[in-house]
């Protein structure tokens, strides 16, 4: 939305609408960044609740009730969505799996993210040799693929929640790292850093409250890519038998275990994977409306 | 409606996957398209340790002797009599005339050749309780040769008509087993004339077959295709692009007979056995070792309800099987103590052993990972907490030989041989792979082993069964089953030792 721009600058001061106000209008005004948190927090709130909204126990099997078709083809409301091949419930998996995509998603990103800004900001507030050695790691970690090296690594360790959390985190720093060095190298010749260091203030605090608050708004968008990115990796680990072990629920998994049956039973693969695919999008789209929302070219 | 539906995804999906184009059964080339799940390491039967190398040994090569799959009688196939002169030596009479697919003739030479080498540790061949029981061999004459056991070894008729295949000896002399895996020479109902390793193995009739109670083969030319994904082969399936698959899963097979016409879905079952092994002999680093303790496997063995499992899971003709043997196996004693599905039992079992909250253990398997995660559920219910790995066959095995692997879910085939003694003497003479080493079983097992006697086997197998159920060494589960799915313009009958024979395959 223009802002009205009158000759008085006082009176524009006045009668314009407030920064909040701009901000709060901004973010209405974003159909995809509503529908991306909306759908965000939707999912954390089911993950949270878990335990009460699961109509049944996710673990229990029964083999007598193996693959019950979804209420939308003909099956009951006792399992909505049908059961998995060992008569799970498969909306309680899928409820259950929620946790399992959102923990590995938000930590992995938490992780990367404190390593990759670590290493970006030095390089791009330091320069000289740390950006050398920076820059030489930054590059020594994109000339690895990720899915490989993630496969490698869970083969030897075993896969596991903390295996598959820590080794993605391990793995994703190279955007951040890259991202967070450019916006830093742009900032620090600003005349506010310069005047900050001018009155005394300390390294430390010069990139706290100078440096970062004016590249946060890139840290948060390469956050939810690589939160969306860690998601997907977990789901094709799953899928290959390396991520989570069962029978703990993972979309991923699900995907793998329903495969067998996707000539015959399509639901089975089709359930889990749209439900991955919109949680990715929701998330690619929040990450994008918050870019543009908080992009300092915007604030108008 | 909807049933139409899904069979219209399905079958556009099949279309779609295979790129190759459609064309019916391929009767009209007098070529039977055969698909494997699984990579052969080496063609050479003696080389590689899969059900689809017992396959194409059947259709290449003959032992001396043949075991009739519905009988279960013994007749000559390239020997036509034979006689114990000793404890230790079998006379075996060879049969004339015989011809190698490269023009040999088939005589003692190449009897005595063959034995030697594979008998020889240090040759390597895959399985060696296949041919690890003889001695050697010595020619009489062209036409007469003895083979030598190393013990007495009562089973070596069975041993002969099942793994010991005859190879011509200045063949394999010449190329050795690398060369003999591409380029596979026989005497058996089909040469191979094709050998892509990864892609597929065509086999031709061979129509100098001699008069082999296999009988002669009816089909021209076999294409068998190596495609690693079900999914994958039920879609050329539909396309007509395959005209048989096996080991189909229970729920796809089941799927493809509800198609009706199209297909001919047929089951049998077969030796292999599904079972629980347990580091009862504590070699795993588990301290304390729960599995130490017979309350403790007791209550694994009362943990799982094999019923459901096969019921719902296996399918077909699975049963549920108490013996660490299956019961067609001679001397596996069928009196044995059995575990019915009891969770509370269980739980009070485990309590007893000082475990009133139940266990965490690793839990192992190489295969069927949905009836494994079945398992690991019925486990979890009574409290013992299962780290749930995946390994591949080989890298599982090595685990057991080191004996680093507490709980594993394990299965046995037998390599099909009807005897007791490829199954509990595999696994309870103190070899690499016992987990339990029991000093009783051992001697036992031994006596039944070197016995001449059948009377006297059957007592000593049976001793030592019951020993291993009642000390529930093992929590046995069931037998698997096979489907074989053909198209409608294939005429075969499967038999009950998951051995597909080509020989017996015709044309509708």
């Amino acid at each position: 939305m223009p802002v009205l721009k009158t000759i008085d600058p006082l009176l524009e001061e006045i009668s314009g609408p407030t920064p909040s106000q701009i901000l709060r209008k901004r973010v209405t005004g974003h159909s995809g960044l509503l529908f991306g948190v909306g759908v965000v927090l939707l999912l954390v709130i089911v993950a949270i609740l878990a335990p009460v909204l699961a109509p049944h126990d996710p673990y229990a099997q029964s083999l007598a009730n193996r693959m019950v078709k979804p209420v939308f083809m003909g099956g009951t409301w006792e399992h909505p969505l049908g059961t998995d091949h060992l008569g799970r419930d498969y909306l309680s998996r899928l409820i259950y799996g929620a946790r399992v995509s959102l923990l590995i998603g938000a930590v992995a990103a938490l992780i990367s993210g404190v390593i990759g800004t670590a290493m970006g900001v030095a390089a791009g507030y330091f320069g000289g040799k740390v950006d050398t050695v920076v820059t030489f790691l930054i590059n020594v970690r994109l000339a690895m693929p990720v899915v490989l090296v993630a496969l490698a690594v869970v083969a030897i360790l075993g896969g596991s929640l903390q295996v598959v959390i820590g080794v993605l985190g391990l793995l994703l720093w190279d955007r951040f790292a890259v991202v967070m060095r450019a916006s830093t190298l742009q900032v620090r010749r600003r005349e506010y850093v310069a005047a900050a260091q001018a009155i005394g203030a300390s390294t430390p605090r010069v990139i706290l409250s100078e440096i970062m608050p004016n590249i946060a708004n890139n840290l948060i968008v390469i956050v939810t890519l690589e939160m969306a990115h860690a998601i997907l990796l977990e789901a094709a680990l799953s899928f290959l038998g390396l991520g989570v072990q069962p029978p703990t629920p993972s979309w991923g998994l699900m995907v793998s275990e329903g495969k067998n049956m996707m000539l015959f039973e399509p639901w089975l693969v089709l359930i889990p994977g749209f439900v991955l695919f919109v949680l990715v999008l929701a998330i690619n789209l929040m990450g994008d409306g918050l870019r543009d929302v908080t992009a300092p070219e915007n604030r108008g | 409606m909807r049933n139409a539906f899904m069979k219209t995804t399905a079958l556009a999906l099949a279309l779609s996957v295979s790129a190759t184009g459609a064309a019916l059964a391929d009767k009209a080339n007098d070529t039977l398209r055969v698909a494997y799940t699984k990579e052969l390491e080496n063609v050479d039967s003696y080389f590689n340790s899969s059900r689809e190398g017992v396959v194409l040994q059947r259709a290449v090569w003959d032992g001396l002797i043949y075991r009739d799959p519905e009988t279960n009688e013994y007749t000559g196939n390239l020997a036509t009599s034979w006689d114990w002169v000793d404890e230790k030596t079998l006379e075996l009479k060879l049969r004339e005339g015989v011809k190698f697919h490269n023009g040999d003739d088939f005589t003692a030479d190449d009897v005595v050749a063959t034995v030697n080498f594979v008998a020889k540790e240090e040759n390597g061949v895959k399985t060696q309780r296949n041919v690890n029981w003889m001695e050697s061999a010595e020619k009489i004459d062209d036409y007469t040769v003895r083979i030598k056991t190393k013990e007495v070894f009562p089973a070596a008729i069975e041993f002969l008509s099942g793994p010991v295949s005859m190879y011509p000896a200045e063949y394999y002399a010449e190329v050795g087993p690398s060369g003999m895996g591409l380029n596979p020479v026989g005497t058996g109902p089909y040469k191979v004339t094709e050998v892509v390793p990864g892609q597929h193995f065509v086999l031709e009739k061979y129509e100098d077959y001699h008069d082999s109670p296999k009988g002669q083969p009816s089909i021209g030319k076999i294409d068998i295709r190596t495609i690693p994904d079900v999914n994958t082969q039920i879609a050329e399936l539909f396309s007509g692009s395959l005209d048989l698959i096996w080991q189909v899963p229970a729920d796809q097979a089941e799927k493809l007979a509800e198609m009706g016409d199209q297909f001919t879905v047929s089951n049998e079952s077969t030796m292999r056995i599904g079972y629980l092994s347990m580091d009862a002999a504590g070699r795993s680093s588990l301290d304390p070792n729960p599995f130490k303790d017979i309350k403790v496997r007791q209550a694994i063995n009362y943990a799982i309800d094999r019923q459901a499992l096969v019921d719902n899971l296996l399918k077909g003709e699975s049963k549920v099987v108490w013996t660490p043997c299956f019961p067609s196996q001679f001397g596996c004693a069928q009196d044995v103590t059995e575990y019915s599905y009891d969770p509370e039992k269980a739980k009070e079992l485990l309590a007893e052993a000082g475990y009133p909250d139940g266990f965490t253990t690793e839990f192992y398997a190489y295969r069927d990972r949905a009836y494994a995660e079945a398992i690991s559920s019925y486990l979890n219910a009574v409290g013992i907490d299962t780290d749930f790995k995946m390994l591949q066959y080989s890298a599982l095995r090595e685990l057991n030989m080191k004996g680093e692997a507490p709980l594993s879910f394990q299965t046995w085939g037998s390599y099909s041989i009807n005897d007791a003694s490829a199954m509990v003497s595999q696994f309870f003479k103190h070899g690499s792979l016992d987990a339990t080493r029991d000093d009783q079983v051992l001697e036992w097992l031994d006596v039944a082993d070197s016995s001449t006697d059948p009377e006297k086997r059957i007592e000593f197998y049976r001793k030592a069964i019951q020993r291993i159920t009642e000390q529930a060494y093992w929590a046995p589960m069931f037998s698997y089953n096979t489907n074989y799915v053909t198209s409608k313009e294939v005429n075969y009958t499967p038999t009950a030792d998951e051995v597909l024979r080509f020989t017996t395959m015709t044309w509708n």
